[in-house]
């Protein structure tokens, strides 16, 4: 009987590698993938990808009421954890980006053990702090070991150099950006499933109006820290991603400007749906950073969209309300029947 | 309903089986791959308008004997605005003199930039170096050294990064 299903694991195995070698040989010789243009389109991808899963993380949060500046600490947190499993464990890719993911969600969780009591601010300004601590103590941070090409592993402000897994796995560019795409899909449709359920309503409550929630029955400190957990494994399973990537990565990366973002690219899109920040991500760095149509100017009128939809579209293109006017349409649409629309009206509460 | 959860089922077996399908040869590359190593020479200038740089790169294999026929992308990124400000890679020509290549990057602004060299054959490597892109005051044009402590975080005042 074990005989059986090793065999036949063997084979699903051979297969597995054979429809992977043959999806790597289409992706490898798909035309202009080694030209400069090629390498940048591929390279952009990569880095929307990654900072989709960043803005999910900050999703997150503002879903249950909270807007935190601190998402780049888990980020910069799961970046080196993966990096430290692969670079100075030998541990492979997926085990690497799960140990990654598993540390950002526990500290994320420790974090948010004494601050989710805090009020909005209080909790904003803390979650700045502490990804100002975490940065300062990247920073100090110094654990190397020798490695076949001098030391490898965290050197403090030098940052930490060579997570060289994809090269020495021969992994081109193109087939970690399928990978990444791959996984940041399964991130989406696993929140997509979650907003349908109890959890998601119960999300969705509690950053209305936790009170309310709370009379309904619903844990509100509970599923709070589940959600820090969860964002905070988003971000580091981010984070993960970006330092196989890049190979190296550094303290300055996590600057509190990257998190800024990610709570931006969340707003700008929308909190009706975890689509919303991929929206925004798509709008600045896909619009305004790579089309290079206005340089210089990127920044302010990034700025200015956030500040003008937090006045007229407190939250974003993608909102609860446009949500469900166009979930209705596309049912009238696979029903085949025209019926009218029900239109919430939108809410101007900020989130 | 059923759509959507066959689709997350059918991502999630897609996305193990390409991670999987990396773990049985991760050793045995890596040791090879490792000793594969070149050496690499980064020395960049920049000057004009953007700023431009000009980075000169010498590869050598492990026995110091130059090494020839390589395909070199010459990337650049901003570490304190990681995934925006990516500039878009050239690639580094071959000078004539042996294991010599060199390639001009378009940055956005002074500051520091981490230069990737990718390296595309005969053999695979990646090499970055963080470099401080200074305003060369009136001179036409001037050296891009490596870029220091203080020159690496962002602080309040713009050290890390300058318009």
């Amino acid at each position: 009987m074990s005989d059986r299903i090793h065999s036949a694991s063997a084979a699903a195995s051979g297969v597995n590698g054979t429809l992977a070698q043959a999806m790597r040989d289409a992706l490898c010789h798909l035309p202009g993938v080694g030209s400069a243009a090629g390498v940048h389109a591929v390279g952009l991808a990569s880095d929307m990808a990654i900072m989709s899963l960043l803005a999910l993380s900050a999703y997150l949060m503002l879903l249950v009421g909270r807007v935190s500046f601190g998402q780049q600490a888990f980020f910069g947190l799961g970046a080196y954890a993966s990096g430290v499993m692969s670079a100075m464990f030998h541990a492979p890719l997926g085990l690497a980006l799960a140990a990654g993911a598993a540390f950002g969600a526990l500290c994320s969780w420790l974090i948010a053990l004494p601050t989710l009591r805090l009020s909005g601010l209080h909790y904003a300004v803390a979650t700045l702090a502490f990804g100002e601590m975490a940065r300062v103590g990247l920073s100090a941070w110094h654990w190397q070991i020798p490695g076949e090409d001098g030391p490898v592993g965290p050197a403090g402000i030098d940052g930490f150099r060579d997570i060289r897994w994809l090269l020495e796995n021969n992994v081109a560019p193109i087939e970690y950006l399928v990978l990444t795409l791959l996984v940041l899909l399964f991130v989406l449709g696993l929140l997509m499933q979650t907003e349908r359920l109890r959890l998601g309503v119960g999300l969705r409550m509690i950053g209305q109006d936790d009170t309310l929630a709370a009379a309904q029955g619903i844990a509100v400190e509970r599923v709070r820290l589940f959600a820090a957990a969860i964002s905070g494994g988003l971000a580091a399973l981010g984070g993960g991603l970006y330092a196989h990537r890049t190979t190296y990565i550094e303290p300055a990366v996590f600057d509190p400007m990257l998190g800024v973002h990610a709570v931006g690219y969340a707003l700008l899109g929308g909190l009706g749906t975890a689509f919303g920040p991929l929206l925004g991500v798509a709008l600045d760095l896909g619009l305004l950073d790579a089309s290079r149509l206005l340089p210089g100017w990127r920044m302010v009128i990034f700025g200015g969209l956030v500040a003008l939809f937090l006045r007229w579209r407190p939250r974003g293109l993608l909102d609860e309300a446009l949500v469900h006017r166009l979930a209705s349409h596309w049912r009238h649409l696979r029903s085949g029947r025209r019926t009218p629309s029900v239109s919430l009206p939108a809410t101007r509460r900020t989130p | 309903m059923r759509f959507e959860r066959h689709l997350l089922v059918a991502l999630s077996v897609l996305t193990m089986a390409m991670i999987s399908s990396k773990w049985p040869n991760a050793h045995a590359q890596s040791a090879s791959s490792q000793s594969a190593r070149p050496r690499l020479e980064l020395q960049c200038q920049s000057f004009g308008k953007g700023p431009m740089l000009e980075c000169l790169i010498e590869l050598a294999n492990r026995d110091g004997t130059p090494l020839d026929g390589a395909q070199i992308m010459l990337s650049a990124l901003m570490p304190s605005m990681p995934m925006a400000h990516t500039i878009k890679p050239v690639k580094a020509a071959a000078t004539g003199k042996p294991g010599q290549y060199k390639g001009t990057l378009e940055l956005e602004m002074l500051g520091a930039w981490a230069v990737d060299v990718d390296i595309n054959g005969p053999v695979r490597d990646k090499r970055s170096r963080t470099l401080m892109v200074s305003d060369c005051e009136g001179k036409p044009r001037c050296a891009a050294s490596l870029a220091q402590a203080t020159d690496r975080v962002p602080t309040p005042t713009g050290a890390g990064h300058r318009h």
